[in-house]
């Protein structure tokens, strides 16, 4: 309980973190906080050029908000991507990076890597005020979903927060963590529905019917990844501005409850010997 | 008096490791993490700390003393033993560590103040007492990397000093910057002392002890020699090393 208390009692701390995280990212920049704009666009640009143009993959229209446009569709699951993987791949590092402040000052260590992912929320949510306006231009009615979409959003976090916390720790024991992770990450992407519609997956799971005769479904397989929830709740909330599948939005809080409680755990166990393991 | 800081029977294990498999492919090449021996920085070290005392810690290089000062300041967890304070602490191991080169000193001094556990409400009110201190006004808008190296210490310092903890832990900073920021520092010290705050301090200068401390420990090779009067400790540290002037 002192743990918890130590943390709350640093949230000043890690506000001032975060403003430091922010305004040191675009110092001296001509864009400034625009350049968080155009990553996204420019993969935005990419991707709907390989995909939609090359590969002809073609999502199914919104339902009910009668959409059909494949960069609206393809942001509404690439913003959470772009958050969580970038947050992931700072806050990876985030305890060796500050490595001097820690052998040299106290203050409750979850700080580090929680600043990440607090930059990256306020970046993303940024991102995401942007992809409201174009998809209520298009015509989407998302605005009564958007207090929805926001819970969404923490729940994202907060999972994105668990993991950060372990991947921090298993970088100070094993610095291979940064470099596995930028791979593992690529991986994860391709077996997300983001660049493709789930409806593809559903299909071949389908033909190939129940894998070596038991009653399980690639599909079912497919749903054991913690991004395919995420990515469907944000598409049905966004894309076709409609109730998400509970059941869905169900898997999310429990992937955001589980992440983070052994995000925490791990980190507690880890902290008292931060300074001497780096 | 009550105490402040009560040390209780601590001891610290260090591993010096032979050989230390940081990468995936070493450790299973090797089939283990590490392979270490221990060594005992500190031993069953106890004393307390009075409140409102100036307290050194002496000894020599590689005594244990900064492993000591680490435990105090809470950066390494004793591996035996516990250590219990009475009111906030708080620890100047390095100033000017966890400042940002691309900030202003302005924003520095509110980043770093709450590193340091300072609300902002706290830092508000200290502010122009901490720019004035520090003898940088004209720069204070400046980013910090732009500082020379002694404002750079000037300002680090002069923020570790407003945080007005009841204990206030503090390495070797003394040697820092010229002759004049020196006395300033010495005078914020007596003036800490006669608030009745707690400082622990560690230096090699036996003279700024004698000026500033009351009260001292030595240690030597992880072991707690003498805890007493600041005088009696130098003389024996001093006795031992076969320099004393008695």
């Amino acid at each position: 309980m002192g743990y918890i208390r130590d943390v709350v009692g640093a949230r000043e701390l890690l506000a001032n973190l975060t403003i430091r995280e922010i305004k040191g990212k675009y110092r001296r920049t001509v864009f400034g906080q625009l350049w968080s704009l155009v990553n996204p666009l420019v993969l935005m640009l990419i991707y709907t050029f390989v995909f939609a143009f090359i590969f002809r993959v073609t999502p199914p229209p919104g339902d009910p908000s009668g959409l059909d446009v494949f960069p609206l569709w393809l942001l509404c699951g690439l913003l959470p991507w772009i958050f969580f993987s970038n947050v992931l791949s700072i806050g990876t590092g985030s305890i060796v990076d500050n490595a001097p402040l820690i052998q040299k000052v106290y203050f409750p260590r979850l700080v580090l890597p929680l600043s990440v992912v607090a930059s990256g929320f306020y970046t993303w949510i940024f991102e995401m005020a942007v992809l409201a306006i174009a998809l209520s231009v298009a015509g989407a009615f998302v605005l009564p979903w958007l207090p929805l979409v926001l819970v969404a959003m923490v729940l994202m976090a907060l999972f994105t927060a668990g993991v950060a916390l372990l991947m921090s720790i298993a970088n100070v024991h094993f610095r291979d963590t940064q470099h596995l992770l930028t791979l593992l990450l690529q991986l994860w992407m391709y077996l997300s529905p983001i660049i493709y519609p789930l409806t593809m997956v559903r299909d071949l799971s389908d033909r190939i019917g129940p894998v070596l005769g038991t009653p399980i479904t690639l599909e079912g397989i497919y749903w054991a990844n913690p991004m395919v929830p995420f990515t469907e709740v944000f598409r049905s909330l966004l894309y076709d501005a409609d109730w998400p599948d509970p059941m869905a939005f169900g898997m999310c809080a429990a992937w955001a409850v589980v992440a983070i409680a052994l995000g925490m755990l791990a980190f507690r166990r880890a902290d008292r010997n931060l300074a001497e393991a780096l | 008096m009550p105490a402040a800081v009560v040390v209780d029977r601590v001891s610290k294990r260090f591993r010096l490791y032979h050989e230390r498999n940081q990468t995936l492919k070493s450790a299973i090449m090797r089939r283990r993490r590490s392979r270490h021996e221990d060594f005992w920085a500190l031993r069953d070290i106890s004393f307390e700390v009075p409140q409102g005392s100036t307290f050194a810690l002496i000894g020599s290089n590689g005594s244990g003393k900064s492993t000591l000062l680490k435990c105090l300041a809470k950066i390494y967890a004793p591996t035996e033993g516990r250590i219990s304070y009475s009111g906030r602490m708080a620890a100047m191991l390095e100033v000017g560590s966890g400042f940002h080169s691309e900030l202003s000193g302005r924003e520095n001094i509110f980043l770093n103040g709450s590193i340091l556990g300072m609300s902002r409400k706290e830092i508000t009110a200290k502010y122009d007492e901490i720019v004035a201190f520090s003898g940088v006004e004209q720069f204070i808008d400046q980013p910090v990397k732009n500082y020379s190296s002694g404002m750079y210490v000037r300002l680090g310092f002069s923020i570790a000093i407003h945080v007005m903890p009841d204990i206030l832990v503090v390495d070797e900073v003394l040697a820092v910057g010229d002759a004049e920021f020196q006395a300033q520092c010495v005078d914020k010290f007596q003036e800490l002392h006669r608030d009745g705050r707690t400082v622990i301090v560690v230096s090699h200068s036996m003279d700024m002890i004698s000026k500033l401390c009351d009260r001292a420990a030595w240690i030597e090779k992880g072991d707690l020699r003498t805890v007493g009067a600041v005088g009696d400790v130098i003389a024996d540290y001093q006795g031992s090393l076969g320099l004393g002037d008695r």
